[in-house]
């Protein structure tokens, strides 16, 4: 066993919450390792032990009544506040929300194993076979600085049709949360799954998602970091059965010192698994985009089909995205590819916009938002879109105001 | 008399990052009413001259004025230019993705007449005229639908920018070959939708390579241009002498 390296401070409290939380095999492992540096591949452009500065003393408590981050018109709502799920009440035919045990993590990612270890208890969302949901689940964390971890699990049965919009939001403190999500989708199932972050700016998020695709199934999701100071979203994705499509997307759209990490890894493990890959960043002020994205393909898994494409739109002198794709393939019989822009707005389609009459600010604006429009487009959920919408022109407008123009 | 609409004195301009001179010293009036045409050789400085006069970012005025209805148009922003009624045809217009040509048309009109104090257009009246004028040009309702410029045909395009041009009224309109990869047909069509919008308050300055054009749209004034200025004014007539001499007559560079 390799002898203990020194913790930060931060790192310190970290590992007090661990032992806290009664899991001894956790608090050994980082206290041997500590929190992933820059050396480690998949933190290369978000190196926690520099970056970490502080973790909140105090665990995140119940809170009676906690905050609606947002209500989708028409859409039912559960409510996970400081950890815990919040009595659900009105759910939609064909759902069924439990509590059990937090489950183990699967996989090597420290934040992923740090989540399964503190989180006490995991939201299980169930939609039966067959049946089609809509639903948004509100995490928050309230109250004052907190550390504060929970975890979902949506199983989407076989045949079965599932929406699900996540919103991280909560108070203004300067919480450090750590989320994870699960996504099972069965045989024949078709899901959408979108989270967006409305978290303060003294927010440091974790967020690990996990998907896991059988037979003949579809799924679309998209990861939008924009509120939270420092982000970092694991996005796995797992083909189990062929004739399966997804699309994974993702946006950080920051500004001022944001930093937001989308690191990505599919694996397609069975034969005829097509998947996209579409994630983008809009960067302005000192802000930092990153995107990490790996593809797996399988020795056996014939005619896969990937795309991975990477876009970056630089807004300021300051700002900074970085790009990583990578790919892996044991199959010879597939189809793969990768592709990254990063640039600022097209000048002539600004000339053309201006020669029409429309001034600067607003045809940037145009431009942010065509950029954003293949993301948001497929959704194909109205008061999502139009949720995602207003946030893009709240940040374009913020950001016209901060310019003085 | 009233002042006139397009007053460039002695132009000289150079790209930003290069120190050749592309405009020598263009001198040209446009006085309401007035079409003028300008024909010269490929990479002569014509559509320098256009996008000069809408105010694209890269080249530098290093002498001479443009005033534009008495005003210096030189100080202004290229959607100051538009508000103040200048439009550009463009040789070749910007395809731009993910921007729905609908949005872009009231986008556009709607900023001008903001721009000036008027009220905005109402749905319905713009649905109105836009069906009008994209009905008198032959525009199909789903070009409208597609993302602005994105995949229409090259004439398709220079169609479009006459719609725009139908819609936004402007007083100085600018057309940089807006003939070229125009059939005979849609010739015919967009030079009736340019010809319509001739009027005593408005001046145009057509930039061409045929004067097959200059039949449908007839002007007052024909110049050559070459090595960045006019070296010959006149009336239609010059026209038909520059196609049977060529260029070599005029600018004494060989054919
Ligand atoms: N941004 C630029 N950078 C470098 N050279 C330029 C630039 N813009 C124009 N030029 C040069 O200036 C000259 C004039 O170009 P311009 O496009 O104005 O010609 P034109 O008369 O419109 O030609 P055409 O009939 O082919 O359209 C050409 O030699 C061209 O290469
Ligand atoms: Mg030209």
């Amino acid at each position: 066993m390799q002898d203990a390296i020194k913790l930060s401070p931060a790192e310190q409290t970290l590992l007090g919450h661990l032992r806290d939380a009664g899991d001894d095999v956790a608090a050994q492992r980082f206290e041997q390792s500590g929190l992933p540096n820059r050396r480690v591949e998949e933190y290369h452009y978000s190196d926690l032990k520099m970056l970490l500065r502080a973790v909140p003393e105090a665990r995140a408590a119940l809170v009676e009544q906690p905050g609606t981050t947002v209500a989708f018109d028409g859409v039912a709502r559960i409510t996970i506040a400081n950890g815990a799920l919040v009595a659900p009440s009105g759910l939609p035919e064909g759902l069924t929300v439990t509590i059990e045990k937090a489950g183990p993590t699967t996989g090597s990612d420290p934040m992923a194993q740090i989540n399964a270890a503190l989180a006490g208890e995991a939201v299980r969302i169930a939609v039966a076979p067959g049946a089609d949901v809509t639903l948004h689940i509100d995490r928050r964390t309230e109250g004052e600085a907190a550390l504060s971890a929970d975890q979902v699990a949506i199983e989407v049965g076989k045949g079965a049709k599932a929406f699900v919009v996540e919103t991280f939001g909560g108070s203004d403190a300067a919480h450090m949360v750590n989320a994870a999500t699960s996504l099972t989708v069965a045989d024949e199932a078709n899901a959408t799954h979108v989270q967006i972050d409305r978290q303060a700016l003294a927010v440091t998020q974790f967020v690990n998602n996990r998907y896991e695709l059988g037979a003949n199934a579809n799924l679309r999701t998209l990861t939008v970091n924009t509120g939270a100071g420092f982000n970092r979203v694991n996005v796995f994705g797992h083909f189990g059965g062929g004739d399966t499509h997804a699309d994974f997307g993702g946006l950080n759209l920051l500004e001022g010192k944001q930093h937001a990490d989308i690191t990505l890894d599919v694996t397609h493990a069975v034969p005829d698994t097509t998947s996209s890959e579409l994630f983008k960043s809009v960067c302005r002020g000192d802000a930092k985009g990153i995107f990490q994205g790996k593809i797996n393909v399988a020795k056996d898994a014939q005619k896969s089909d990937a795309k991975m494409m990477s876009q970056g739109l630089l807004l300021s002198e300051g700002a900074e995205i970085h790009t990583k794709p990578e790919l892996e393939i044991f199959a010879d019989d597939v189809i793969c590819g990768h592709g990254a822009t990063c640039g600022e707005l097209d000048d002539s389609a600004l000339f053309y916009l201006m020669s029409r009459g429309i001034p600067r600010v607003e045809a940037e604006a145009m431009l942010i938002r065509a950029f954003l429009d293949e993301l948001f487009d497929p959704l194909d959920n109205e008061p999502v879109t139009e949720y995602l919408e207003t946030i893009v022109g709240d940040w374009l407008a913020a950001a016209a105001a901060s310019e003085g123009k | 008399m009233s002042s006139p609409i397009l007053e460039i004195k002695d132009l000289h301009a150079k790209v930003e990052d290069d120190d050749k001179e592309i405009l020598k010293g263009v001198n040209l009036t446009l006085n309401g009413g007035e079409v003028h045409a300008i024909m010269g050789r490929n990479g002569s400085g014509k559509s320098t001259l256009s996008y000069i006069l809408a105010g694209k970012d890269g080249y530098e005025v290093t002498g001479g004025q443009v005033l534009f209805k008495g005003e210096d148009l030189l100080e202004m922003e290229p959607d100051e230019r538009a508000v103040a009624g200048l439009f550009l045809a463009f040789q070749y217009p910007t395809e731009i993705p993910g921007v729905a040509t609908m949005t872009f048309l009231k986008t556009a009109l709607n900023a001008q007449r903001k721009a000036r104090g008027e009220n905005e257009l109402s749905t319905p009246d713009f649905m109105k005229a836009v069906r009008e004028a994209a009905g008198n040009l032959d525009i199909s309702s789903d070009m409208l639908k597609r993302a602005l410029n994105v995949g229409f045909s090259g004439g398709e395009k220079k169609r479009a920018e006459i719609l725009q041009m139908a819609l936004l009224e402007p007083t100085l309109c600018v057309l940089d070959e807006t003939d070229s990869g125009l059939d005979i047909d849609a010739l015919k069509t967009v030079s009736d939708g340019v010809n319509s919008l001739r009027s005593p308050d408005r001046a145009m300055l057509v930039i061409t390579h045929y004067q097959r054009l200059l039949n449908h749209i007839v002007p007052d004034y024909v110049h050559v241009f070459a090595d960045g200025r006019i070296v010959e004014s006149g009336d239609r007539e010059l026209a038909l002498e520059l196609e049977q001499k060529g260029y070599a007559a005029f600018d004494g560079k060989a054919a």
